[in-house]
């Protein structure tokens, strides 16, 4: 599967330019600074340096936006663990044991679980992507409306784990977030909910409602605290304590492996991408682990799943655009405009015909994730200084910060009033021991179930026989299916060894 | 005491700018040095599309043609609702000129959405990009011919699968299709999606039977799928398959796609006239400039210079036929 | 068994609770009112009635009998406590709508020294320069990567 012939001439290719790699190391760090800003996207980064690399040369300048790329993947981890601001969609899950943690006055390890399982995580993917970036892009087209509906329900199931003490008040939060997330005009042209608001047809704005629902709602309810860790003595910000979380995070291979294979092939799907993949991966983290039910309250295994399965989507995204020659998101759009503006047509001729230029860029990702890894301990390092600002001055701060991002994002005032409303609703929702997360999960959901649902009623004509023509769509049910089973199989077994040991005992 | 404190210096602020816009012959100034500050390019949609790429790709050659920098600002949402009203917001002054796909969604702005606005607001200054729709199959559904597919729909409008955006042209399209070959529109398996990629995607990977979208989008994918038919009179962009109006003769009823480019306030031909004619001389130039040619056809994006009038009557045609159509738009 | 102080009832709850029953009612009959088709209530009709549920499921948690040792748990939360809640709550919603009225760098300014102060800073020094100098970095750091140009008034 791997060409050698073209593997030397990639390497070639990128000994020749050492133009090429000066770009790297700015890259990465004007990706981590937007990826740290709440509200400014991937996309919205490479958009703006995309006409700089009109002078550039083509490895150059793709190199440079992959930079930014993969920069910006882990950026958007770091507000995510310290102040539970998910600044993007793919890092949801990561606040969900990545801000306990950091409460816990383990910020430190929670950042360096996060560095380096995104590092792995990009790493792994790239060395998948270059043994399977023909099979993927074959299944990639396959996929329909059923087999995303399957997935979609994948992503429910962390419903279930994220309720908290009672079961129906999170499965409320969850269905109540579905229904928001289907408020606007469906995918059959209806228009519902919007309450006549121009902005509503294309739905709540997500990140706002997140940002919302997760951040502003819990800095609402810290007025009364002064620090965001309670106890001075683990206030402090130390580079051997953000090396221990980057040991823990190695010596989970098997979580790094399962979000990497997760975030691969969902990242790979169009219009699905990373914003899906890292809960999938949180969800089957916990429900294989043997202390699942730390998950939600600062279980460094839930921060290296998420971060593993979001920062490898990037590699799936690059297949897919690769291979097949169409983009899976905003990043992957403006790279194949900077492909197009060198006079170059993704797509699978120009695999066929340039491996050494793919393989190049495989390479240089490579390189990109490893600096990330030294560049990302410097930022995160620096970053962590947050937890000593007295809350205070870190509460309106933040509020503020979190409204300019949330207006950045299309520069109007629908973010800001999304942002507000979801702040109330969230700050009232915690008070009352509802599960915020699972809200803002069905939020995230909601189109992709309904739009998912429609299509496989409308390609069946209603029929349930349907399903049996999709073999890749039962193949996925019966994924889930087993993984709920050993799972509870697991969990049996592990409650029988414990009342055998407490026999023991007693 | 703040507030009052606050709204008195907004009062004033505001009442000085409009005095010296007033009292200053400031009109005119700014018609002989237009341009003297940075223009900007409002794109109703967000980053990466067509528009945007037109947007970003056309820039340079025309901040050159002006002589003042050029700034894309995306401005997405609502099918372009939200860009088309900001950008009407601005002054017509010729520092905000819009790229946008004029048709279908200025017309379904205000057929569907209760656009503040009228299509004839828009004034086009170039629509070089009008796109088609094209029936397309995937290389591996066994479907050869647009013949076939008639065939099979005749028999059983139910047996295909049928692939397209809600409230698009290509709907349109179809149901004139259907109405030309005697097929029931009821009960047909449509399945929509929410945009043109998406469906693309699904009939290029055989997860639909058939799909109509516009046809410029599947360059990429021209080795997955196989083209039945082009709604246009004349052959496009290399695609084999029939034509439509191979089927219905050359008065074949059909809309064209997307027609997308370059607008300005109509207001602007009155307010400002000499702006207007110094916008539309900058971007005939750029359009021309072999430079812009060489460049943006590498990128599939369109050139052609097709001037002010034939721009505002292809738009005017395609608002006036979806007008026809405003119930089957209205949700599938 | 039960106890002589009898029942608890949380109206903060009762409240959210009606809010969200309110929302899931109304969107219910705004989807209804739009098309009774499939293709518009197959996943909003069915989630929208098993909210409804999970509602009814939910309500008697808000009547609790009152049980000393649960409440000895906390520390209570006072009155001003919950105040102070409130008044950043609204000055956070003033904020969001006030930023495209009185221009960015008002409203952000207004919103930092009022929320400084709830939040306990009472030094008007510190508290005026601080919040001056956050807008100012905030506005021209924000501004210098995003494509759009904020509504200012005075900056």
């Amino acid at each position: 599967m791997i060409d050698f012939g073209a593997l030397d001439a990639a390497f070639a290719l990128l000994s020749s330019s050492w133009t090429a790699w000066v770009f790297v190391l700015p890259g990465l760090i004007i990706g981590l600074f937007f990826g740290a800003m709440p509200g400014i996207s991937i996309t919205m980064a490479m958009a703006i340096f995309l006409p700089m690399t009109l002078y550039m040369d083509f490895l150059p300048a793709i190199i440079f936006l992959t930079a930014i790329y993969t920069g910006a993947g882990f950026g958007g981890s770091v507000p995510a663990v310290l102040m539970n601001i998910p600044g993007t969609s793919s890092a949801l899950a990561t606040t969900f044991d990545g801000y306990p943690m950091a409460r816990q006055g383990r910020h430190n390890e929670a950042l360096g679980l996060a560095l380096t399982a995104s590092v792995l995580g990009c790493l792994a993917s790239y060395i998948l992507l270059l043994v399977l970036i023909a099979p993927v892009s074959h299944v990639v087209l396959k996929m329909g409306p059923l087999e995303l509906f399957v997935i979609a329900v994948w992503g429910l199931l962390l419903l279930g784990s994220l309720s908290g003490n009672s079961l129906p008040r999170g499965l409320l939060a969850g269905v109540f977030g579905v229904l928001l997330g289907t408020i606007g005009m469906n995918t059959a042209g209806f228009i519902r909910g919007t309450m006549g608001v121009p902005w509503l047809l294309d739905g709540i704005p997500t990140i706002p409602a997140m940002m919302g629902l997760l951040a502003a709602s819990q800095l609402l309810g810290l007025i009364n605290t002064s620090y965001l860790i309670e106890d001075e003595g683990l206030r402090k910000i130390s580079m051997p304590k953000i090396l221990s979380g980057v040991k823990m995070a190695v010596k989970e291979p098997k979580i790094i492996i399962r979000g990497t294979l997760i975030g691969v092939i969902v990242g790979s799907i169009p219009g699905v991408g990373s914003s899906i993949s890292n809960l999938l991966s949180y969800s089957e983290a916990q429900r294989t682990s043997d202390d699942g039910e730390s998950f939600g309250k600062g279980n460094p295994k839930g921060v290296i799943a998420a971060e593993a399965a979001n920062s490898s989507s990037e590699g799936g995204a690059m297949a897919t655009m690769l291979a097949l020659g169409i983009p899976g998101g905003g990043a992957t759009a403006i790279l194949l405009a900077a492909f197009a503006m060198h006079n170059i047509v993704g797509g699978p001729s120009f695999i066929a015909q340039n491996k050494d230029i793919v393989y190049a860029i495989i390479f240089s990702n490579f390189a990109q994730a490893m600096l990330l890894f030294f560049v990302g301990l410097g930022f995160v390092y620096l970053a962590g200084y947050v937890v000593r600002v007295p809350l205070r001055f870190l509460i309106p701060s933040v509020l503020v910060v979190s409204v300019f991002g949330s207006y950045a994002i299309d520069g109007s005032a629908s973010g800001p009033i999304t942002l507000a409303v979801f702040s109330v609703l969230g700050w009232a929702m915690v008070r009352y021991d509802y599960p915020v997360a699972a809200t803002v999960v069905g939020l995230l959901l909601g189109r992709l179930l309904e739009g998912n649902l429609l299509r496989s009623y409308q390609v069946s004509g209603g029929k349930l026989s349907y399903a049996l023509e999709r073999p890749g769509a039962l193949f996925i049910l019966a994924l889930l299916v087993l993984s709920i089973v050993l799972s509870v199989i697991s969990r049996a077994r592990k409650k029988r060894r414990l009342s055998v040991r407490d026999a023991a005992e007693s | 005491m703040k507030s009052t404190l606050t709204r008195r210096h907004m009062l004033k602020l505001a009442s000085t700018s409009a005095a010296a816009l007033i009292a200053a012959p400031s009109m005119l100034r700014a018609d002989a040095n237009y341009p003297s500050r940075p223009i900007n390019v409002i794109v109703p949609f967000k980053a990466g599309g067509y528009n945007d790429r037109l947007a970003r790709a056309f820039a340079p050659f025309l901040q050159e043609k002006l002589g003042q920098p050029v700034n894309i600002i995306n401005k997405g949402g609502a099918g372009a609702l939200l860009g088309h009203s900001y950008f009407l917001q601005q002054p017509d002054d010729g520092y905000t000129i819009l790229c946008t796909s004029a048709a279908p969604y200025l017309p379904l702005n205000v057929l569907l959405q209760d656009a503040p606005f009228k299509v004839s607001d828009f004034q086009m200054i170039n629509l070089p990009s009008q796109d088609y729709t094209l029936l397309a199959t995937s290389k591996d559904s066994g479907i050869t011919s647009i013949d076939d597919v008639i065939a099979r729909l005749k028999a059983d409008n139910t047996s295909l699968s049928i692939g397209l955006q809600p409230a698009s042209a290509d709907l349109v399209n179809l149901m004139l299709l259907m109405d030309m070959s005697g097929i029931s529109r009821e009960g047909l398996r449509l399945v929509t999606f929410d945009g043109g990629g998406p469906a693309r995607n699904a009939v290029a990977g055989n997860v639909v039977d058939i799909a109509l979208v516009g046809g410029q989008g599947f360059l990429p994918l021209v080795e997955q799928i196989t083209p039945l038919l082009t709604f246009d009179t004349e052959v496009q962009d290399g695609w084999g398959g029939k034509l439509i109006t191979d089927l219905g003769g050359a008065d074949a009823a059909f809309v064209y796609g997307s027609q997308r480019g370059w607008a300005v306030h109509s207001s602007m031909m009155t307010s400002n006239p000499d702006v207007y004619a110094k916008i539309t001389t900058a971007i005939e130039a750029a359009s021309k400039d072999p430079a812009t040619i060489e460049a943006l056809t590498s990128q599939q994006l369109a050139t052609q210079w097709r001037g002010p009038e034939a721009s505002n009557k292809a738009l005017a045609d395609t608002s006036k036929v979806m007008a026809q159509y405003v119930d089957l738009l209205k949700g599938a | 068994m039960t106890r002589p102080q009898g029942l608890r009832i949380s109206f903060g709850h009762l409240a959210l609770l009606a809010v969200i029953c309110i929302a899931v009612i109304a969107y219910l009959l705004d989807a209804r009112a739009t098309s009774l088709k499939p293709n518009n209530l197959l996943l909003v009709q069915p989630a929208a009635l098993l909210a409804l549920v999970l509602i009814a499921m939910v309500i008697p948690q808000c009547f609790r009998r009152a049980s000393p040792d649960t409440e000895t748990d906390k520390p209570k939360e006072t009155w001003g406590d919950l105040a102070k809640v409130g008044a950043l709550i609204a000055a956070f919603i003033s904020l969001a709508l006030m930023l495209d009225v009185v221009g960015f760098d008002l409203a952000t300014f207004g919103f930092m020294v009022v929320a400084l102060f709830l939040c306990g800073e009472r030094n008007w020094l510190l508290n005026l320069g601080y919040s001056a100098v956050f807008t100012v970095l905030l506005i021209y750091g924000y501004g210098a990567i995003i494509p759009f140009p904020f509504p200012l008034t005075v900056l």
